[in-house]
């Protein structure tokens, strides 16, 4: 018996030692755009195209997809995640902060991760999360109490859990890391709690701390100088999507949020620097290297928490490192990658509280557009004219395309005090108005110009992103909210033409849309999946 | 002194004044066991070994382990769950939690007698790590030891050493096919349904194989895990007896 059990156990041994499945390392993540058959990152890439070059499903044969899956989660709450795959693995977190691994083919479940979470949980949206990153054998989730997780890739077992930020005093993390290096780096959500908002960087292997760039500074440092008195202390900033990588040049791009309180500006006067910024930090140390506010001293919410977008072209003649940005406030822009130079700004919504940018990119307010006791209409609504839904890049078209939203807002300013753990936002906007509900579009853009190209109408307002690939194919989601009261939300996930904006297929999926599909291919097969209510929907070709 | 710690670092964190049970005599577990019996064992079992329900033996539980969260869960039920609501008096319910307590498994043990340091040391000359996982340290060969010493009597780890085979959990159990073609794959049987099974294979990772082309599909439900018991002398299956029992969550549950 004892000699039969050595065999087997010595032969385990040998075989594990032997053949190992490639894993994802840093040098893979580099050239992710070079194994579209994966998935490796947040935004597909670091340069977050959320582009894919498969093309086998395409313009000619996408009227024929058919449901290949449905992954559906056993709790029913927002389902925003980005899946991640991996030779045929695929990653995806759940609401509250899961983990769930999957076979790619199939939908059927490996393993499962399920945090156990304390009673009471500060987090202004929703218990939700956009997914994870992978490195190496190892797959990293933010929680909603705000930790940082690594757990086993092959069995989810936990390999280090360590505290980012204290959530009783409305830290949290929704979004997905994004692996630089030997590093996850996470950004932190609360700008409802009055945070000081950060980006942060951990040692993959061990979970230690590598560096952390507040983005709120503390008196003394560069741009206090636009806070008044103590308000930088609860001043938000918060980092609550994934940013980009610039390999070049080493830096981290990545958006903060808005200033604390959101709707009272009473307590914070000047720019409140760095919320409302895109910011470019040196991936080694996290020091900035530049910034760029969109919306100095914002006072509708409006935060620069969007996917940002690296492309290298020609800029007026010359090559250039860009960045494009189109921001919830209404205005696409176009950055100069190595300086943070303001390159071009242009509306691609409906918006009313400026009358444009000046030369450096800052907005010319028109009078009367911050909020009042009594109110004050203003275009884009609080939710924006985008937010944090995935745009896309495809370089075949060399169009920008988003998720817009037409809608305006009435924006109200109230009393406000900072109580640590509680809400800390100077009164309350109304969001949908019943009147005037406004609508949503799929929106292509010239990036060069800010210009538009086509625009695909849609009756409700979409929280779903975009994803486009060299099949010459935009997929993108209808929106509106599902709830026992309203009847208007819609569920629809849809491919158009790239170029034309012309729909080529629709399928109602009967729920929520809050994420942004993606594509892979697994046994040569392409496939497109798409999460909606509580269920991750798979699509191939017959 | 270390209870205090705890017992302080518990009234830091709850935000209400922690409350204790004052049911908890040797009537009151057996006046809870009868409710427990005609209530809660459908889904949690007779002894608490879970089934539809969560195994309620090892002293953590998912929806909070305090008293308290005992208390209310049980009251009020579990949203999102299957897990009802009970209309029990007050006193009754304390008194299913003091039942609920008495079933942890490693509760009534005392500490086992050997050293956990010395044991620390044949974990790893012994190669036990190459195979199981020690908070984040080891491999995934076998189950994750974190936290046995809350999960398993010493008893119960005592026998899992000198006979791995006396009980082995279902996803260690080794799914063994031949396709066809004669591919050979072999690994720990993650899942199966009709049409496939997940596999964690030894040498290729997470996979999914198709049944179709199955030509031989074999279950092994042996241990991989050799027996120790001529390997170890009865002092040091104490001792490493004594390190696994130690390895308790950061914060112990009352």
């Amino acid at each position: 018996m004892r000699g039969l059990m050595s065999t087997k156990f010595l032969v385990l041994i040998l075989c594990m030692a032997g053949l190992v499945r490639a894993q994802v390392t840093y040098e893979r993540i580099l050239k992710a755009e070079s194994e579209p058959q994966n998935w490796l990152t947040y935004s597909g890439s670091y340069k977050s195209w959320r582009y894919s070059r498969l093309e086998q499903i395409n313009r000619q044969n996408v009227q024929n997809l058919k449901l290949a899956w449905v992954y559906q989660m056993p709790i029913t709450h927002r389902f925003e995640t980005t899946p991640i795959v991996v030779d045929g693995v695929m990653y995806l977190s759940e609401p509250p902060s899961n983990v769930v691994a999957l076979d790619a083919a199939t939908g059927r479940q490996f393993w499962r991760y399920r945090r156990s979470l304390p009673t009471k949980i500060n987090v202004c949206c929703g218990q939700v999360n956009r997914g994870v990153a992978v490195l190496g054998d190892r797959v990293f989730i933010g929680t909603v109490d705000a930790h940082l997780v690594a757990l086993h890739a092959k069995t989810g077992a936990v390999l280090w859990d360590v505290e980012v930020a204290d959530n009783r005093t409305g830290h949290a993390i929704t979004s997905a890391p994004l692996v630089v290096k030997d590093m996850v780096i996470t950004g932190i959500a609360g700008g409802e709690y009055g945070i000081r908002g950060f980006i942060d960087a951990y040692d993959a292997a061990t979970g230690k701390r590598r560096w952390r760039f507040w983005t709120i500074p503390a008196p003394g440092e560069p741009g206090s100088e636009t806070w008044s008195g103590d308000a930088w202390k609860h001043g938000g900033g918060p980092t609550w999507v994934t940013g980009s990588y610039d390999v070049d040049q080493n830096l981290i791009i990545w958006g903060a949020g808005n200033p604390s309180p959101d709707w009272n500006g009473d307590v914070r006067k000047g720019d409140n620097l760095y919320s409302d910024s895109a910011l470019a930090l040196d991936a080694d140390t996290g020091k900035l290297k530049w910034h760029f506010q969109m919306v100095p001293h914002d006072v509708h919410d409006w935060d620069s928490v969007q996917v940002p977008v690296l492309v290298d072209t020609e800029w007026q003649g010359k090559p250039r490192k860009l960045i494009y940005w189109a921001h919830r406030s209404g205005f696409y822009y176009v950055l100069d990658r190595q300086s943070g130079e303001f390159l071009l700004g242009k509306p691609f919504a409906t918006q009313t509280w400026a009358k444009g940018l000046d030369e450096k990119g800052r907005p010319i307010r028109n009078p009367g557009i911050d909020p009042t006791e009594e109110g004050v209409y203003v275009w884009p609504g609080v939710q924006g004219a985008t937010n944090w839904y995935s745009p896309s890049y495809n370089p075949l078209t060399g169009l920008f395309y988003l998720t817009a939203w037409e809608n305006k807002g009435f924006y109200r300013k109230g009393e406000v005090e900072y109580v640590a753990g509680n809400r800390y936002i100077g009164s309350a906007p109304k969001i949908d108005l019943d009147d005037e509900p406004g609508f949503g579009a799929i929106r292509a853009l010239d990036p060069k110009t800010g210009d538009r190209a086509w625009e695909y109408k849609l009756h409700n307002k979409p929280w779903a992103g975009v994803l486009s690939t060299a099949g010459k194919l935009v997929f993108g989601g209808s929106g509106g909210w599902f709830n026992r009261d309203r009847q208007e939300a819609e569920g629809y996930f849809f491919a158009l033409d790239a170029e034309t904006g012309r729909e080529l297929w629709r399928i109602n999926l009967g729920g929520d849309m809050s994420s942004s599909a993606i594509t892979y291919s697994v046994n040569g097969k392409q496939m497109v999946t798409m999460p909606a209510g509580s269920g991750l929907f798979a699509f191939e070709l017959p | 002194m270390r209870y205090f710690l705890i017992l302080f670092a518990a009234m830091a964190l709850s935000q209400e004044p922690p409350v204790k049970n004052p049911h908890t005599d040797p009537t009151d577990i057996a006046a809870g066991a009868k409710i427990f019996r005609s209530h809660c064992a459908e889904c949690h079992g007779r002894q608490g070994e879970g089934d539809r329900g969560p195994k309620l033996t090892t002293g953590v539980f998912f929806h909070g382990s305090t008293d308290p969260d005992l208390f209310s869960n049980i009251s009020n039920g579990i949203p999102g769950t299957i897990m009802p609501s009970i209309f029990f008096s007050p006193d009754q319910v304390w008194q299913i939690v003091a039942y609920v307590r008495s079933l942890r498994e490693t509760h009534n043990t005392s500490k086992p007698a050997g050293d956990p340091a010395r044991g620390r040391k044949l974990f790893h000359e012994q190669g036990c790590v190459g195979c199981h996982l020690v908070r984040g340290e080891g491999s995934v060969r076998g189950p994750d030891l974190s936290l046995i010493g809350s999960q398993r009597s010493p008893e119960h780890l005592r026998l899992a050493i000198l006979d791995p085979n006396a009980q082995v959990p279902r996803e260690y159990w080794v799914a063994k096919v031949t396709y066809e073609n004669g591919t050979e794959y072999s690994g720990f049987l993650i899942n199966e349904d009709s049409y496939a099974v997940q596999v964690l294979d030894f040498a290729r990772g997470l996979l999914s194989l198709s049944k179709h082309d199955f030509r031989k599909f074999e279950i092994d439900k042996s241990s991989l895990m050799p027996s120790y018991q001529r390997r170890l002398s009865p002092a040091e299956v104490d001792d490493l007896v004594a390190y696994l029992w130690s390895l308790q969550p950061p914060v112990a549950a009352q």
